[in-house]
């Protein structure tokens, strides 16, 4: 049962779509988890068509403009089937719809980097260069090093569970943590556990998971 | 300024927006759209275009600092248009009035173009160049089927009505705030540092506004 959720701001946000892409494509894998905020997604939603109808409307569109459409219409390309696999619908897939298109429906597109024997990470592309957007992978009993947030911290757990001092999390859970919190993940004993975070980074494309995977190396080595 | 943004909104003439909410008014846009997906029909599609191509023009001049607002409206209008036209077969008024899946494409698209924009503005300054896309489709994460399986047109229908009337006697300041995140593409935080104010005033005037609105608010 998912018990960690998006609050109202990231809601709002979202269903206006003026959410930056990296936390967009967390609170849409979010809902893919629960039924709830759909809910409330849906209702925010029609908050917004609300006020898009309310709007002072503009003057009547003229006539160009719809003859161009019109055109445009007649001209375009002839609609083909729908591509072959552009739905994984027939394979099982372990992962949200959300990442498919990032990762592959089995992960079999995502390029690890290894960092020690227990945390890989994998940069997802999303277009969003504020932000840091991955997948992170804690072997069962492995940790994330503990770090200090530079910025805000969004992850989405996606298989396993995994701790910090705050709690315990289970899959679809959404956890926020903001600039200057710590905390160390870790993840449970008898389970893998994978998340999709996105990270608040300065434009300066400063690596924090490579930061990350030096200081555990770094205490590896020192232990 | 604020008289300035009411002003931008229309709450006093109520007659084209009550028209909107009644039944009739709904099940002729939803007949609209499927003429338009069984058959093709211009006049239909016509009409369509008349009614919502205003409130997507206003929707896109709404985005601050463009370049050309003009042809920023007139290309968020062509490819929203578009979209209704060749996605009408996949309307499902089962799920969605026609004006909430609208506006679900006209923000889509919005978010989509003003990507490019930027994509193409970074290029342009940059040393490096840096054509990505992301590995992404929109669609894939604000889905324009969304909710499907919770919320039904007529649960859609009964929160509308309701949203509606209370948005008429939500206070200025909530009020902006809203029109701010939903019409003007700014998030919380951006909406924070325009007016000065702290992230938490603005999350708080927004939850004020949802309560009110009777919508859901934090469990």
């Amino acid at each position: 049962m998912v018990r960690f959720h998006p609050d109202a701001r990231f809601l709002t946000d979202y269903a206006a779509g003026s959410l930056p892409v990296s936390q967009a494509l967390c609170v849409a894998t979010h809902l893919h988890y629960c039924p709830g905020c759909r809910l409330r997604v849906g209702e925010l939603t029609e908050l917004g068509a609300e006020l898009f109808m309310q709007q002072q409307p503009a003057a009547a569109v003229d006539g160009p403009s719809f003859e161009k459409l019109l055109t445009r219409i007649a001209t375009r390309p002839a609609m083909g089937t729908p591509q072959a696999g552009a739905t994984n619908d027939s394979k099982v897939s372990s992962l949200p719809r959300t990442l498919h298109k990032l990762a592959g429906a089995n992960l079999e597109k995502v390029k690890w980097n290894k960092v020690g024997s227990k945390f890989r990470y994998a940069s997802l592309n999303v277009g969003d260069r504020a932000r840091e957007t991955s997948l992170l992978d804690i072997k069962a009993g492995g940790s994330v090093p503990h770090h200090r947030h530079q910025g805000d911290e969004i992850t989405v757990l996606l298989k396993g569970s995994f701790s910090d001092q705050e709690g315990k999390y289970v899959v679809g859970d959404f956890i926020v943590r903001t600039k200057g919190e710590t905390h160390r993940p870790v993840a449970s004993q008898d389970q893998d556990c994978l998340c999709l975070a996105a990270l608040d980074a300065p434009i300066v494309m400063s690596n924090w998971l490579v930061r990350l995977g030096l200081r555990l190396l770094n205490r590896q080595k020192a232990a | 300024m604020l008289t300035g943004l009411l002003r931008t909104m229309d709450f006093d003439s109520d007659s084209q927006d009550t028209a909107t909410l009644t039944d009739d008014r709904v099940q002729h846009w939803i007949a609209c759209v499927q003429k338009v997906a069984e058959k093709q029909d211009n006049a239909a599609f016509r009409e369509l275009f008349d009614h919502f191509s205003p409130m997507v023009k206003s929707f896109a001049w709404k985005v601050p600092s463009l370049d050309h607002p003009d042809t920023f409206a007139e290309e968020l209008l062509q490819e929203t248009m578009l979209k209704v036209w060749t996605k009408a077969a996949s309307f499902d008024p089962k799920l969605a009035s026609p004006s909430t899946w609208i506006f679900t494409i006209a923000r889509n698209m919005r978010i989509d173009l003003l990507r490019k924009q930027a994509r193409h503005v970074v290029n342009s300054v940059s040393l490096y160049q840096d054509d990505e896309d992301g590995e992404l489709d929109l669609e894939d994460i604000w889905f324009e089927d969304e909710n499907s399986d919770v919320f039904n047109l007529l649960a859609q229908q009964r929160s509308r009505r309701q949203i509606h009337e209370s948005l008429k006697l939500l206070p200025a300041e909530q009020t902006e705030v809203l029109v701010k995140v939903y019409l003007e593409d700014k998030s919380h935080a951006e909406v924070a540092a325009e007016l000065k104010l702290p992230l938490g005033t603005v999350k708080s005037r927004v939850r004020l506004a949802l309560n009110k609105l009777k919508l859901v608010v934090d469990r």
